[in-house]
């Protein structure tokens, strides 16, 4: 009567009742790790799943504990949860917006550069647009901004410091990457597969971040030169020929970008590795803060403590997918999807068109780093053995669930948006402002799809 | 009227003192639990700016002076390892753990409360269970032979390292005990026990209790 129940179906059985189970809206780490204990007991008494498979869990944490390339993400957590908390985020957005005052639409222009600078800090999409949003909102209003124009750069800039280096996204998406990396390798017969690390994704995202900053800075202009109406000046200019001012708008803007630069340089040329720079940024930003006045042992208190909390999260949730990725392994999930991904019509681009796909729809429900962890494993050895660059695949991964996050009705960053926004912005102005910059995506997608080089090349430059 | 109905159903045997008592003894038993992770959010919060100070000052000896220390390293690797493993029920009292808001965001308190009554007896308990008897075997082997890293010069006590799997799992297993204690008095009384809302990085809800506990 049960004979239906193969391991591969109980296998996708467990993705779509464990996606179900995380929509009832129990913390994701518990969901992912106790659903696939549910489903390896299940299949266990079925005997369709080998129990004594799990026993390597332990092992595996082990190896997350032991990894130095993670620690860089509680350090970078602490970077940006002190450059927030010591209102140096808030600082800096005021005076860029100041001192673009001559720009049409200076004051956007500023929000994407600082949403791209400072929103990489936590890998939670529903966490920076929030602060992008109490941060950026009231000054757009204040200021006679457009609310669609407004709302639809707060999303897309927000969404987008995710994917633009140093992030914590792509750290994890790197680490993750590498694991496929091998396995595509010594699925091939590859001994020795070169490495992709945290350090050429960052790389390879950074000519694509910069991309899209271009794009939605242009977008900005463009709407400030065809309808002035929607961007207007701020009001009470003040003029810059007062020397004060403009010393203290040179401190509110420079210090935060050269630690920024210092950062992301250090890494890109090799110096030193992202822990090593995460660690001189969170020094940095705590230096910064000091000097701006705003640091009290108080502080550097309740910093480490929300950072742990981030970290733990994370953390948490990676241990968790690592338990689902090994219960589906186990019922061989992964050899299925192998053998629907080769038999496709189309071959590889096809298969490639479809994971974007499922991805996209998977945005709709899921943030990044769970879907990093759940899908990543399975379908990334199999991808790069059918040829894609990991770095290319991994970029194109970050800027797919961007869009996701981007599109109405269910995008996170919308509904996230939603939650801090004043009533007397429309929920249909926030859906119609983001259309644009859905295009924006699109183009980007496209042309990275045509140019490869546009990521492939910086990393070999430089490594 | 409607919260006498339900907390009779509570202590259906017992008189109305009896399920008084019982509710009293149920909030000191989350107060605990609520105090123990806060002691632990604290020493993890003292940990983490210890380990920013410590890569630092790696990095400062390895650039500046070229000198590099195994054990310094692995310091910090350990420290952030034990961080995130013991703090997981610290962030679980502050509802740090990130969940998909779409449809729980928006419900009544009763059924958030069913949800994770569900959660916790589906998920979190067996998935403890489990990582708990299989992790339980490598310790107690490490601790046994006293294991230390296997680089050389590295730290000599990677027992403490793996103990770190257990400490996990009490410090949230307890906490999930104290959840689903709260869930149950959200249910049968008509008072909301749940924790202020909030994602991790928005909400600190505990600056204001750590003051009581820590002085």
């Amino acid at each position: 009567m049960l004979e239906f129940i193969t391991p591969e179906f109980l296998a996708f059985s467990m993705f779509i009742v464990t996606i179900g189970f995380l929509l009832a809206g129990y913390p994701v780490a518990f969901t992912l790790a106790g659903s696939a204990v549910l489903f390896a007991l299940i299949g266990a008494e079925l005997e369709l799943f080998n129990f004594a498979f799990l026993s390597v869990y332990p092992f595996r944490i082990l190896g997350t504990m032991k990894s130095e390339a993670l620690v860089a993400i509680p350090l970078f957590v602490f970077m940006g949860i002190m450059l927030e908390k010591s209102n140096l985020a808030g600082q800096l957005l005021e005076a860029m917006s100041r001192a673009m005052v001559k720009l049409p639409g200076g004051l956007g222009v500023s929000v994407v550069v600082v949403g791209a600078l400072l929103a990489a800090s936590t890998g939670i999409v529903g966490a920076t647009v929030v602060t992008m949003g109490l941060m950026s909102l009231p000054i757009m209003q204040r200021a006679g901004y457009d609310p669609k124009l407004s709302t639809g750069l707060i999303c897309a800039s927000g969404t987008l410091g995710q994917i633009i280096p140093p992030s914590i996204v792509l750290i994890l998406l790197g680490d993750v990457l590498q694991q496929a990396n091998e396995q595509a390798a010594s699925k091939q017969g590859i001994l020795v597969p070169e490495p992709v690390t945290a350090i050429d994704l960052f790389a390879g995202a950074l000519i694509p971040g910069l991309l899209m900053v271009g794009l939605y800075i242009a977008y900005q202009l463009f709407k400030a030169l065809t309808d002035p109406a929607s961007s207007p000046k701020l009001e009470g200019e003040m003029s810059l020929s007062d020397s004060g001012e403009k010393v203290s708008l040179f401190w509110a803007i420079v210090p935060p970008l050269v630690l920024i630069l210092i950062v992301l340089g250090s890494i890109l040329c090799g110096i030193a590795t992202p822990t090593e720079s995460a660690a001189i940024g969170a020094m940095g930003a705590a230096l910064l803060a000091l000097r701006a006045k705003s640091l009290s042992f108080r502080k550097i208190y309740d910093v480490a403590s929300d950072s742990i909390k981030v970290t733990s999260m994370v953390f948490f949730i990676l241990l968790g997918a690592s338990m689902f990725s090994l219960v589906f392994r186990g019922l061989g999930g992964d050899v299925a999807v192998e053998h629907f991904l080769e038999s496709l019509p189309g071959g590889r681009v096809t298969a490639f068109l479809l994971v974007m796909g499922v991805m996209f729809l998977l945005g709709f429900f899921l943030d990044y780093i769970e879907i990093i962890f759940m899908i990543v494993p399975i379908v990334g050895p199999i991808l790069i053995a059918m040829g894609f660059s990991p770095l290319w695949l991994g970029v194109m991964i970050g800027l797919n669930l961007q869009t996701s996050f981007l599109t109405p009705p269910f995008g996170f960053a919308l509904f996230y948006l939603r939650g801090v926004a004043p009533a007397s912005v429309k929920t249909s102005d926030i859906y119609r402002g983001v259309v644009p910059f859905i295009g924006l995506q699109f183009l980007a997608m496209i042309l990275i799809c045509i140019f490869p080089g546009l990521v492939t090349w910086l990393p070999k430059v430089l490594f | 009227m409607a919260q006498r109905h339900r907390c009779a159903i509570l202590a259906a045997p017992c008189s109305m003192w009896a399920s008084i008592l019982m509710k009293k003894i149920l909030k000191l038993y989350i107060n605990l639990i609520d105090r123990f992770n806060g002691v632990m959010g604290f020493i993890c919060s003292i940990l983490t700016i210890f380990m920013v100070l410590n890569v630092f000052v790696v990095v400062a000896l390895r650039y500046g002076f070229s000198v590099g220390r195994i054990w310094m390293q692995e310091l910090y690797v350990w420290t952030h390892a034990f961080v995130f493993l013991a703090a997981s029920g610290y962030t679980l009292r502050d509802n740090g753990h990130v969940r998909i808001d779409l449809i729980y965001g928006t419900r009544s308190s009763r059924t958030k409360a069913i949800v994770n009554l569900a959660g916790s007896f589906l998920f979190a308990l067996p998935f403890l269970g489990f990582l708990w008897k299989w992790s339980f075997p490598m310790v107690v082997r490490s601790f046994g032979n006293l294991e230390r890293s296997s680089e050389a010069g590295g730290l000599p006590a990677l027992y403490i390292l793996k103990g770190a799997i257990l400490v996990f799992c009490i410090t949230v297993g307890l906490q999930v005990t104290a959840l689903i204690v709260r869930c149950l008095l959200t249910l049968f009384t008509d008072e909301n026990y749940f924790q202020p809302e909030g994602h991790g990085v928005n909400a600190s809800p505990d600056s204001v209790r750590l003051e009581s506990e820590t002085v």
